[in-house]
């Protein structure tokens, strides 16, 4: 892979070569480079009268025009002479007087090679070239459009923060420090994709996270070796511990509140530039059926509605597969007068039930990936003709028998009630599997599929951490949070799961 | 992706206790009130349960010392310090060959039954293959997480088998259970034998004491592993004789299952609970089986180094499957059980124990 990397002719030119001391060369030489595109700003002007020109470069739209005009321009031309400051000679000498007496805004730093200065022009900073020295100043300018901070779409709440992240990575971390206000919450930068050199942030708090996992995730990311990377999707993808497996093994979130309390419990979070979407590992099959909402509400309602999640999980999986067994195989487990109503109305249907649930399953999955891609207003004509014209014409049709959409119905919203969309996409997967289960050997089929999903299950790890924790290993004292949701009092260690460094969280737990 | 090392790869005492009463229940409890009640005839059987349980606790104990006197060796290692690698050999291998027969027999089992309860057409022996292509996949996986799903399918596998006895406890009839110890203790020593011999299971510590946090714990871990399984193969047999008595209970095949017909869930929503009973039944058989075929597989390649773990599953598979169909019918089945049962006190307890005692004789020990 490398020497084939190698091999490649060189198409960029060389950028770490040093920049020229004369404006002049060097500004032919960016506009060289760039391709002199429209929204490259090159603007040349004198500083205080004197011969010695200089130059702002920066991109249009990158930069907060507004910022260099009062703090960069406006000062060189006119606060400067006004002031009657002595000038220095021009040199070295020139760019330091300057970056301390003239420049008025809060990052400037010095650049000397080509390279170094157009990672930042292009992240949306602005260079000053002065004319006769081989340095720029870098100013920080960066102030582009961004969407404004949005309520979460794909994990709404009732109860809880309406704030969701947006694809300014500042804005996501400002949303998560906000939230965590100590001095032990870390934010570690890289760049990832050897172009598009995005920005992302690992967030962890040093005194909770396990020193060894921050080092693992660290170690993970730093492999990354691509070009591009667009959405966190790449990252997850690239440091996940089992690539065959249909289950996630990355939290995605966009709630910074979700993510707050994953640093508190010793995880560690990967915020990504231009994505709304975070990742938070280590995960494990529990956590994804948890919503935060199980602790905004109080205990009894946080615990039913877990409970209730989980039968949801069992039936987004099973439910078709338990209809098509029964149906074929067993329909002496149903009650005689079901059994005898179900036969009834399947009567004119002329496939084997297990074609039928195909049939309607696949169906669903036509409507529920139309529906997705199509523009809202229009979306609500796909669960019209979903609803109305398959469901009830195919009935009286006779494609499918009535019980089978009850039981897709069922299957769908059972679904739509997991909180995690990525557990819910792998749900589905697994749904026609377990279906084909059932049709060759029934009950028994479901069964022997129930048991081989686990056997994977307890094979698969995230960042190492076994997915079935705290069930499988049991750590008793983390199923305070599991199946059910112990009143906040009563949870005064961390999670064993995470492996953290400090396990208390509250020293009492004693309610006023 | 590499190994984490803060990933914790041993058994806390707590998963063993769970692990042993996991493979402790299986077939056996299925069956086991038919052999109690033509021995005892009566509900004094109970008492033959007690005691039968009582010695398998005490085998189980001595297994326990045995293996926790060499707490980070494995089965042939501390054999071959206490009689010598000949020895060592010979024994790992039996104990290889009485593992495959155990796979086989379950194997056989989960066919039999399902045939039984829940398909009359589909042929015992796709039946058996497919349940044995699934014990493949857990055994190709990582032996931790074949462990570890003992602690998935155990709490399921008790609240089924509490709910059926909580529902057929209406159907009790004093006229069955009375008269209270009217059986002489030979007899109920006779049933005690049958326990013992239909409880295998606590033998996996001599193998899996060495992934273990705290080995000093084996001995206790199998005792309190076998008190789940001793407390409900009473219980079990208390309900069975209160609801068909002694004489129709020593005519049944399996009256577990049998018992779980009498189930009627209110409303009528799930009619023949006894399908459904033994459909999530095939969970605990299914542990059991993979434990059995991972210590098959641990005895093997402790003998013979060079081949894997997965080279080892592709040998054994139909080797088990060729067993497993070797029985023509039920009696044969039955048999074979039986049969296994008594190899099983040879190379599981008698053999093990024999050695702990020339262990204590020679005061060998780990740091030799």
């Amino acid at each position: 892979m490398a020497s084939q990397l190698k091999r490649r002719p060189q198409q960029t030119p060389d950028l770490s070569t040093p920049l020229y001391p004369r404006l002049e060369e060097n500004l032919t030489a960016i506009k060289q480079t760039l391709g002199n595109p429209q929204d490259l700003i090159v603007r040349t002007f004198s500083i205080d009268n004197t011969s010695l020109t200089c130059a702002v470069v920066c991109f249009d739209g990158l930069v907060d025009s507004d910022l260099i005009n009062d703090k960069v321009v406006k000062h060189i031309q006119l606060t400067l002479p006004a002031s009657g400051k002595k000038l220095p000679p021009p040199g070295e000498e020139m760019l330091t007087f300057l970056l301390r007496e003239v420049l008025s805004t809060i990052e400037v730093k010095l650049e000397s090679t080509f390279e170094a200065m157009y990672d930042r022009v292009l992240a949306g900073d602005t260079a000053l070239f002065v004319d006769g020295t081989a340095q720029t100043i870098v100013i920080d300018s960066r102030g582009w459009q961004t969407r404004t901070i949005d309520e979460p779409v794909s994990e709404g709440l009732v109860r809880g923060p309406r704030e969701g992240f947006t694809e300014n990575i500042r804005d996501n971390t400002m949303l998560v420090r906000r939230r965590v206000r100590d001095v032990q919450l870390r934010f570690d930068t890289m760049n990832v994709g050897r172009r598009s050199k995005t920005d992302l942030i690992i967030a962890y708090m040093q005194d909770i996270a396990n020193p060894a996992l921050v080092q693992e995730v660290k170690r993970r990311l730093a492999t990354i070796d691509v070009d591009e990377v667009e959405e966190s999707g790449f990252i997850e993808q690239w440091i996940e511990d089992d690539f065959l497996s249909p289950f996630p093994q990355c939290q995605v979130t966009e709630r910074p509140d979700k993510v707050a309390s994953a640093l508190f419990q010793g995880r560690v979070a990967i915020l990504l530039d231009g994505t709304p979407m975070g990742l938070i590992v280590p995960v494990t099959f529990s956590m994804l059926l948890h919503s935060p909402e199980d602790f905004y509400e109080r205990w009894i309602v946080g615990t039913l509605a877990r409970l209730l999640r989980y039968v949801a999980a069992f039936l987004a999986v099973f439910s078709p597969a338990l209809y098509v067994a029964l149906v074929t195989y067993h329909p002496g487990l149903i009650p005689s007068d079901l059994a005898f109503s179900i036969a009834a109305t399947r009567e004119g249907v002329p496939f084997p039930a297990f074609v039928e649930a195909l049939l309607m399953v696949a169906t669903m999955e036509l409507l529920q990936e139309a529906g997705l891609r199509l523009p809202k207003p229009i979306g609500q004509t796909v669960g019209i003709v979903g609803g109305l014209v398959i469901g009830e014409s195919a009935v009286s049709a006779g494609l499918v028998s009535p019980v089978m959409v009850i039981v897709v119905a069922l299957t769908a919203i059972a679904s739509f009630a997991i909180p995690a969309y990525n557990l819910a996409l792998t749900f589905r997967m697994i749904r026609f599997v377990v279906m084909f289960a059932a049709a060759i050997f029934g009950l028994y089929g479901v069964v022997l599929m129930f048991v081989a999903i686990f056997i994977h299950l307890a094979n698969l790890t995230s960042l190492g951490v076994p997915y079935l924790t705290p069930f499988a290993p049991q750590l008793l004292n983390d199923w305070k949070d599991l199946l059910l949701r112990a009143p906040v009092t009563f949870m005064r260690k961390r999670p064993e799961t995470g492996q953290p460094k400090d396990h208390i969280r509250m020293k009492t737990g004693d309610a006023p | 992706m590499n190994n984490v090392p803060y990933a914790d790869q041993k058994i806390r005492t707590r998963e063993m206790v769970i692990i042993i009463a996991n493979a402790v229940i299986g077939v056996g409890i299925l069956t086991f009130p038919r052999s109690i009640a033509k021995e005892t005839d009566a509900f004094d059987g109970w008492i033959s349960v007690l005691i039968g349980g009582a010695a398998v606790c005490l085998i189980g104990w001595l297994l326990g010392k045995l293996a926790s006197r060499f707490p980070t060796r494995t089965y042939f290692d501390y054999v071959a310090l206490i009689v010598g690698r000949p020895f060592a050999y010979l024994l790992t291998l039996l104990f290889g060959v009485y593992s495959i027969l155990m796979v086989s027999f379950e194997v056989r089992a989960v066919g039999n039954i399902a045939k039984q309860y829940l398909f009359t057409n589909t042929p015992v022996e796709m039946i058996t293959l497919a349940f044995l292509l699934i014990v493949q996949y857990a055994v190709a996986g990582s032996r931790m997480a074949l462990l570890r799903l003992n602690l998935i399918f155990l709490p399921i596998v008790l609240l089924v088998i509490l709910m059926v006895q909580m529902y057929t406890l209406r159907f009790l009839e004093w006229e069955n259970v009375r008269p209270f110890f009217s059986t002489d203790w030979t007899t109920l020593l006779k049933g005690a034998k049958g326990v013992t011999l239909s409880m295998s299971g606590p033998e996996i510590v001599l193998f899996y004491t060495l992934l273990m946090k705290r080995p000093q714990d084996a001995p206790k871990s199998v005792i309190l592993g076998l008190a789940i399984p001793v407390l409900l193969y009473m219980t079990i047999y208390m309900v069975i004789i209160g609801v068909f008595s002694a004489a129709v209970a020593r005519n049944l095949t399996f009256p577990t299952i049998e018992l779980a017909k009498g189930v009627e869930v209110p409303g009528g929503f799930i009619e023949r609970v006894e399908s459904l009973f033994f459909t999530i039944w095939i969970m605990t058989i299914f542990n059991t089986c993979t434990i059995w075929f991972d210590l098959t597989i641990t005895a093997l390649r402790s003998v013979f180094t060079r081949l894997s773990k997965f080279a080892w599953i592709l040998i054994l598979s139909p080797i088990i499957y060729l067993i497993a169909m070797q029985p023509q019918n039920q009696v044969e089945f039955l048999t074979f059980g039986d049969r296994l049962s008594y190899i099983g006190v040879v190379i599981a307890y008698a053999i093990p124990l024999l050695l702990l005692t020339i262990a204590k004789l020679r005061g060998v020990k780990e740091s030799d």
